[in-house]
Parts: C-alpha cells; sequence; structure tokens
C-alpha cells in the first residue's frame, strides 16, 4: 500500500473557465440593464414604451432570473471550475460534458429570457421558468454533477479542502429543490398548472425561494471565498475548525428558515419562539463565516489600501455579515409585520445580491484576469474606481429602499385615534416614495457604470497579453485516493466524497422533510362547512392573464391579520379561499394595493378604464397601461384542456362545464361586454382578453371560504 | 389564512424532534472538530488552496 511518489503533469482546463467567465460578463450585464431599467420604470412608467414585453411584470422576473441564474450562476461555474481542479489537482472528468454543460446553460438562459418577456411563465419567484425549460435546467444540472462528481472521484489529492464541500451542498440541493418546487402538469408546450395549490404552493415555493437564496447564492460563494480569500491574501484561512462548524451549522439551519422566515406574522407563539431560535442560530454560523474570511486577512491589511481585489473581498465579506444580520432581524414578528410587502425587503435582498454576491464577483474576475490570460491587470487605479463607484451605488440603493419600506410600511398602519386609516388612499403612500425610486434607480445606475469600467479593464488586460491563453500544465504527486490510509473522523469524511454527499443530502433532507410532511396534509385544515366555489372557466382565462402579465409583482393577494389591514381590505384572507389557485397568487410584493377582495368594489366600466390607462382615474397612479389587452383575442380553445386538468387535479368542475368550456365563457364574456359597450366602450371589446382579465378582478374575494366568524372581521 | 395552515407546526413532536435533531447534530460537529489531534491536519488543510503543485 505505498502511495507511489511519482510525479505527473496535470493540464487543467482553463478555456472552461474563460468561456464561463465571459458569458458572467455578457449576463451581468443583461441583468445589470434590466435592473436599472425596471427600477425606473417604477418612477416613470413610461419607460415601458407601452410595449407589453417591456412592462414591469414581465421584465421584473427577467431581471431576477438573469441576476441570478445568468451573472452569478456563470460566474459559480467559473469559479466552481477552476478552483475545484487546483484543489483536486486533476482536469475535469470530461471536456465533453463541461462544454455540454456550458452551452447547454447559455441556451436556457437564452431561452429564458425570450420567453419570459413573452409571458410565459409560472409566476413562482425565481421559478418562473415554463416546464420545457424546467426540464432542460434538471438535465444539464446533473450533467454538471455527473462532471463535478467525476472529477472528485479521479481527484490526486485525498482531503477534500472545504470550498469543495460547500459545493457538494450546492450540488445536491438545489437539484432537490428545483425539483420539487416545479412539478406541473402541463395544458400546452408553453402553459402549466402546479400540482400544488393555495397554501401548500405556497409554502412549496417559499421552501424554494428562500433556499434558492441559501442554496445559490450563499453556499456556493462561501466555496469561492474559502477559496479566492486565501489566494488573494495568500495566507491560509484564519480557523479551518471554524469553517467546518460554518458548514455543518448553515446546511442544517438554512433549510428549515424558508417557510418560517416567511410566515411569521401567522405562527403561534410558542412556534415563534422556535422561529427566533433558528433565526438567531443563522446568525452564528453567517457571522462566523464572516469573520473567519475577514480575519483570513490578518497581518495582511495593508493589502486593503492597495489591492482592488482585497478591497472589494472586504466589502463583499462586510456585505454578507449585514444581509445575514438584517434577515433574522426581519424574520421577529413585529419587524416582519411592517417590512413585508415593502421596498424594505427589496434593499434587503439587493444588500445582498449587489454587495456580497456581486462583489465577491467582481474580486474573483480582477484576480482570475492574470491568471486567465497570462497578463497584468490593465489598471488597478480604474478597479479601484469600480470599487468605490460601485459601494457609493449600492448604498444608495440600500439606504433608498430601507427608508422606502419603513416609511411606506408606517403609513398602510397608521391609524388615528377614531380607528381609522390615516392614509387611506393607497396612491397617497405610493406618489411619497417615488423621489426614492428615483435615488434607487441612480443607485443601480452607479453600480452599471462600475461594472462597464470593469469590463473596459479587462478587456484592455486582456488584449495586453503576448502569447493565446493556455491551460495551466501543473506538477502533482500522483497519489491514488483510493490505496491511501485515509485517517479517521472528520479527516475520513474528508476523504470520502461519496459518504460525505450522502451526508450532506441527509442535512438537508431532514429540514426538508420535516418542513413538508406538514404541508402535504394541508387539506386536512380546509374547513369543510365552508363553501368555495371554483373559478368560471372565464374567469380562470383572466387568471391566467394576471399570472401571465405578472400583476403578482405589484399586487399581493394576502390580507394578514392586522388591525390596519382588515381596515382597508377587508376580512383576512383565509385558507379556503386559495384551495383551488394554481398557481397561488399571495405576492410577495405591494406596489400597488392588495386585491384579494377587490371583486366588487368597482363596477366593470372602473376596471375597463383603469387596465387602459390607470391615470384617468388615480391621477398619480405608477401602474403601467395595459392597452394591448383590449386588442388581443381571448384563447377559449385552450380552456377545455385547461379545466379538465384543472378537474384531475381535484377542482369540482362537472362534466358539462369542462366539455364546453370554450361556450360557458364565451357567455360570460358576453354579459360583461354588453354592460360595457352599454356605458361606451368600442364594439370591438367583445371577445378581447380585458373581459376575461375583469371577470376575474370581479370574482377576487366573491367565491366564498369565509365563515360567518371570518366576516366580522379576522383581525387579531 | 397563514396561520391556520401553519397550525401544523404546531405539531409538538415533529418540531421539537427537529429542534433536538439540529442541537445534536451542533454539538456533535463542535466536538468532532475540536478532538485532539486534529491540529495537525487542520493545519495541513487550511494550506490546500495555496500549495502549488506539491502535495
Ligand atoms: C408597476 C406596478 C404595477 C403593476 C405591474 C400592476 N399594477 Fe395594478 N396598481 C398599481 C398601483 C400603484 C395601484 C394603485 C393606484 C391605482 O389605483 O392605479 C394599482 C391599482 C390597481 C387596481 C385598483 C385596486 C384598488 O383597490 O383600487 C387594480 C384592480 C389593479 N391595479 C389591477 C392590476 C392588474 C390586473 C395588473 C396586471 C395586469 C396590475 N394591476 C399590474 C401598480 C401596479
Amino acid at each position: 500500500m505505498t502511495a507511489s511518489q511519482e510525479k505527473v503533469k496535470v493540464q487543467y482546463d482553463d478555456q472552461i473557465v474563460r468561456m464561463f467567465f465571459h458569458a458572467t460578463l455578457f449576463w451581468a450585464f443583461a441583468a445589470f440593464t434590466a435592473g436599472v431599467w425596471i427600477a425606473f420604470e417604477l418612477a416613470v412608467w413610461q419607460l415601458n414604451l407601452n410595449t407589453e414585453w417591456l412592462t414591469f411584470g414581465r421584465l421584473r422576473p427577467l431581471h431576477t432570473n438573469a441576476a441570478i441564474f445568468a451573472f452569478a450562476g456563470n460566474a459559480i461555474f467559473a469559479g466552481i471550475y477552476h478552483s475545484s481542479q487546483r484543489l483536486l489537482k486533476t482536469r475535469m472528468f470530461s471536456d465533453m460534458l463541461s462544454k455540454i454543460h456550458f452551452w447547454g446553460w447559455q441556451l436556457i438562459i437564452l431561452a429564458a429570457a425570450i420567453t419570459l418577456p413573452l409571458g410565459f411563465t409560472q409566476s413562482k419567484e425565481y421559478a418562473e421558468l415554463e416546464w420545457p425549460i424546467d426540464i432542460a435546467v434538471t438535465l444539464i444540472w446533473v450533467i454538471f454533477a455527473i462532471n463535478f462528481f467525476g472529477t472528485l472521484a479521479r481527484r490526486r489529492e485525498k482531503h477534500m479542502y472545504v470550498a469543495i464541500w460547500f459545493y457538494i451542498a450546492t450540488i445536491v440541493t438545489v437539484a432537490v429543490l428545483y425539483i420539487v418546487n416545479n412539478i406541473a402538469l402541463p395544458t400546452s408546450i408553453a402553459h402549466s398548472y402546479p400540482v400544488y395549490a393555495g397554501i401548500q404552493d405556497a409554502l412549496v415555493q417559499w421552501w424554494y425561494g428562500h433556499n434558492a437564496v441559501a442554496f445559490f447564492l450563499t453556499t456556493p460563494f462561501l466555496g469561492l471565498m474559502y477559496y479566492y480569500v486565501p489566494k488573494a491574501a495568500n495566507r491560509p484561512v484564519y480557523s479551518y475548525r471554524l469553517s467546518i462548524i460554518h458548514f455543518w451549522a448553515l446546511i442544517f439551519i438554512y433549510i428549515w428558515a424558508g417557510p418560517h422566515h416567511l410566515l411569521y406574522t401567522a405562527l403561534p407563539d410558542w412556534a415563534q419562539t422556535l422561529g427566533m431560535i433558528f433565526s438567531i442560530m443563522l446568525w452564528a454560523p453567517s457571522w462566523g463565516g464572516m469573520i473567519n474570511g475577514l480575519l483570513t486577512l490578518r497581518g495582511a491589511w495593508h493589502l486593503l489600501r492597495t489591492d482592488p481585489v482585497i478591497k472589494f473581498m472586504v466589502a463583499a465579506l462586510t456585505f454578507y455579515g449585514m444581509a445575514t444580520f438584517e434577515g433574522p432581524l426581519l424574520s421577529i414578528k413585529s419587524v416582519s409585520a411592517l417590512g413585508h410587502y415593502t421596498d424594505w425587503i427589496v434593499g434587503h435582498v439587493h444588500a445582498g445580491t449587489l454587495g456580497w454576491n456581486g462583489f465577491l464577483i467582481f474580486a474573483m474576475i480582477y484576480y482570475l484576469v492574470p491568471k486567465l490570460w497570462k497578463t497584468e491587470l490593465y489598471s488597478k487605479k480604474l478597479a479601484t474606481t469600480h470599487f468605490w463607484i460601485g459601494l457609493l451605488g449600492t448604498l444608495l440603493y440600500y439606504i433608498s429602499m430601507v427608508v422606502a419600506g419603513i416609511t411606506q410600511g408606517g403609513m398602510w398602519r397608521a391609524v388615528n385615534e377614531q380607528g381609522q386609516l390615516v392614509y387611506p388612499d393607497f396612491v397617497e403612500t405610493v406618489t411619497r416614495i417615488v423621489p426614492l425610486y428615483y435615488v434607487r434607480g441612480i443607485g443601480g445606475a452607479l453600480y452599471l457604470i462600475g461594472f462597464l469600467l470593469l469590463l473596459y479593464n479587462v478587456y484592455k488586460s486582456i488584449s495586453m497579453a503576448t502569447e493565446k491563453p493556455t491551460d495551466e500544465v501543473a506538477e502533482v504527486i500522483n497519489t491514488n485516493v483510493k490505496s491511501e490510509d485515509i485517517g479517521t473522523g472528520h479527516r475520513k469524511l474528508e476523504g470520502m466524497a461519496t459518504a460525505f454527499t450522502v451526508l450532506t443530502l441527509i442535512a438537508i433532507l431532514v429540514g426538508s422533510v420535516i418542513e413538508i410532511i406538514p404541508t402535504l396534509s394541508l387539506h386536512k385544515y380546509v374547513r369543510n362547512d365552508v363553501q368555495v366555489e371554483p373559478w368560471t372557466p372565464l374567469e380562470l382565462a383572466g387568471r391566467d392573464i394576471y399570472v401571465r402579465e405578472g400583476c403578482y409583482t405589484c399586487h399581493s393577494q394576502m390580507i394578514r391579520k392586522m388591525p390596519s389591514e382588515v381596515l382597508r381590505y377587508g376580512p383576512a384572507s383565509t385558507i379556503e379561499e386559495s384551495m383551488y389557485n394554481r398557481p397561488f397568487q399571495w405576492g410577495s410584493k405591494r406596489t400597488g394595493p392588495d386585491l384579494a377582495r377587490v371583486g366588487g368594489k368597482y363596477p366593470v366600466t372602473w376596471h375597463y378604464r383603469h387596465m387602459i390607462n390607470p391615470r384617468e382615474i388615480v391621477k398619480d397612479s405608477i401602474m403601467p397601461n395595459y392597452p394591448w389587452l383590449a386588442t388581443e383575442k381571448i384563447d377559449y380553445y385552450a380552456l377545455r384542456k385547461k379545466l379538465s386538468i384543472m378537474k384531475y387535479l381535484g377542482v369540482p368542475y362537472d362534466d358539462d362545464t369542462v366539455a364546453n368550456a370554450d361556450l360557458v365563457a364565451g357567455r360570460q364574456a358576453q354579459e360583461i361586454a354588453d354592460g360595457l359597450i352599454e356605458f361606451g366602450a368600442p364594439e370591438e371589446v367583445r371577445n378581447k382578453e380585458i373581459i376575461a382579465l375583469i371577470s376575474y378582478l370581479q370574482a377576487l374575494g366573491q367565491k366564498g371560504g369565509l365563515s360567518e366568524e371570518d366576516k366580522e372581521g379576522g383581525s387579531e | 389564512m397563514k396561520q391556520e395552515g401553519l397550525k401544523f407546526f404546531s405539531d409538538i413532536y415533529l418540531t421539537n424532534t427537529a429542534l433536538v435533531l439540529f442541537f445534536l447534530v451542533f454539538l456533535g460537529v463542535g466536538f468532532w472538530v475540536f478532538r485532539s489531534g486534529s491540529k495537525e491536519h487542520y493545519k495541513h488543510m487550511s494550506q490546500l488552496p495555496l500549495k502549488k503543485d506539491e502535495s
């Protein structure tokens, strides 16, 4: 069993790293531009040029998907491919799989960039892509996994460095999350209904949503941090022990934090205490990790002054600490009551994405360019300028949104001595924060400008290279991992990739199962004595239009059990009310008012005029115009299929309605159109999408689902 | 409505099992990491990214 000491040459695949590197830059530009654009759309709605493809509701998912999966995704892959080969002392398992991974991923992003503006969406945040793309994502992810685990198996370093663990956790968990959350039944090539409905859909979605942040934007970045910070500072991580605790604590707690975190306002007291314990615990490993990263620079603090890479890293870690401090804070009931649905959350997220993810990626880019192209960084000064502009942009963004959030949240809740709302007009709370939307837009624009400096710097650096970029060749000891004595305890575990992966999987599954099992039996909690009618075929068509237009990006349909909410919107929402809703439309942000009970509040003509031009009715509205709804025809033909699938999923439609769905819908549309035309709408409005949408809006809150007791209040 | 759905989390056994499990894992990792004789090993581990071509 003597390990041979013979040395071999390993040629790392750096070409694939360069490819992902380029893709990162390209998509970063797309993601940032889309972000700045929609930021200004909230201040100046006309920026959507009155076209459906550029409206806020359709571009916002494009922005989030581009930022998460395209910008961060490609950067993660570049970093993983670069660092793993070096840490494992071997070339990637298969060049072919690497290439398929790369091109497959770019095609997926391209498909997303085309389909989202066209309105093909599942409407679940960060899981908007329709089922054919979901299948592609799953396949490519599996290819990535095979490539990665194949590399692990062929490694020449018996021990897996902590960065590798974070990569393993990422690969395993993202697969589980993505598949479970996207299970849906197709009604056509471009449309599907999730198998989960209402509250179940909501819980699964937010279990996914929270953990997408944890396992796509946190664990891989921590892996990158544990590799690139020591590299850049040229000293080992401050405490390797701490990094182990950091790892296990993070993956164990994060996975359960999701729904708790979302749902504090509603949890019974003892459960809130439990949730608080988890949240406070999450604070500990997060800060442990931040401190570990920062203290790695001990004795190298002078680099902070001279090296832009270190500057970006220190700022990234500081933002990581800030965002992970704020997260648990926002999970506390009373804070969540104020912050939920407001721009505070948007600010919180961007402290994480712009500050932590973005800055760490920029650090990695500046670090890698000279290495990958055998050149020097063109200008450190320019990179430093980028740093300061980026920092200023991020701070402007964050501060403006926190102020906007707290201001608006406070106005929504303000109740005077007579028990009336101080700001009953929702739009008043909007106009108050519009100036802050400009500030935020400027912050984003600065961030984008900083990035353009990076592009120029990278371009110049690469053109300074004198030779063609090649793969780095390293001489390593040809260890056969399997034949070595691998020690005991955690040391042994670090040597055993399979065992390690299985343990990680167990860790995340325990949390998930404990959370998901209760949701599977949620139907038991639907009260039998409360009647709920399903949507009529026309209302269902309208609902699908609501989903397509992304109205949920600005409107919630979930009235919380708080006095001020009940005063403003009516009795608190119940489980039963959304029991047939696929996908659920609770929303997460109120740029406009809650719509759960808007049905019957206004006449149909009001809605007609409001949809065509909201400002004709509410002077200061920032809601976009939807004129195309009055020219595009309702897709009656799809309705039979849609209803039959709903029926299959358990919605109580009778066979007659399913078989004649188009006719039933046509009749209802006729009635509404007659009413509108009588009040002056043009004859052409018949059978147009706006009719279906109005029928849906008018049905909101009108389908039953409230007991007598609920109707009386529902406020605590 | 959320609260009704979440009454489930009042399945005290499930959630408490979860909490206990979590604490055990956390303590376990802590003990594991600080066992005697691990110092040299961790020193070796933390050098991994910095080494160039010998192992
Ligand atoms: C950019 C954010 C935004 C988007 C997207 C948006 N809205 Fe609005 N909406 C608002 C704002 C702000 C208001 C409040 C001012 C007003 O009444 O126009 C509002 C008000 C409303 C109202 C009146 C609610 C009430 O109680 O007075 C309805 C109905 C409505 N929106 C429906 C929709 C529908 C349907 C869609 C999708 C086709 C949509 N909105 C998309 C921002 C938005």
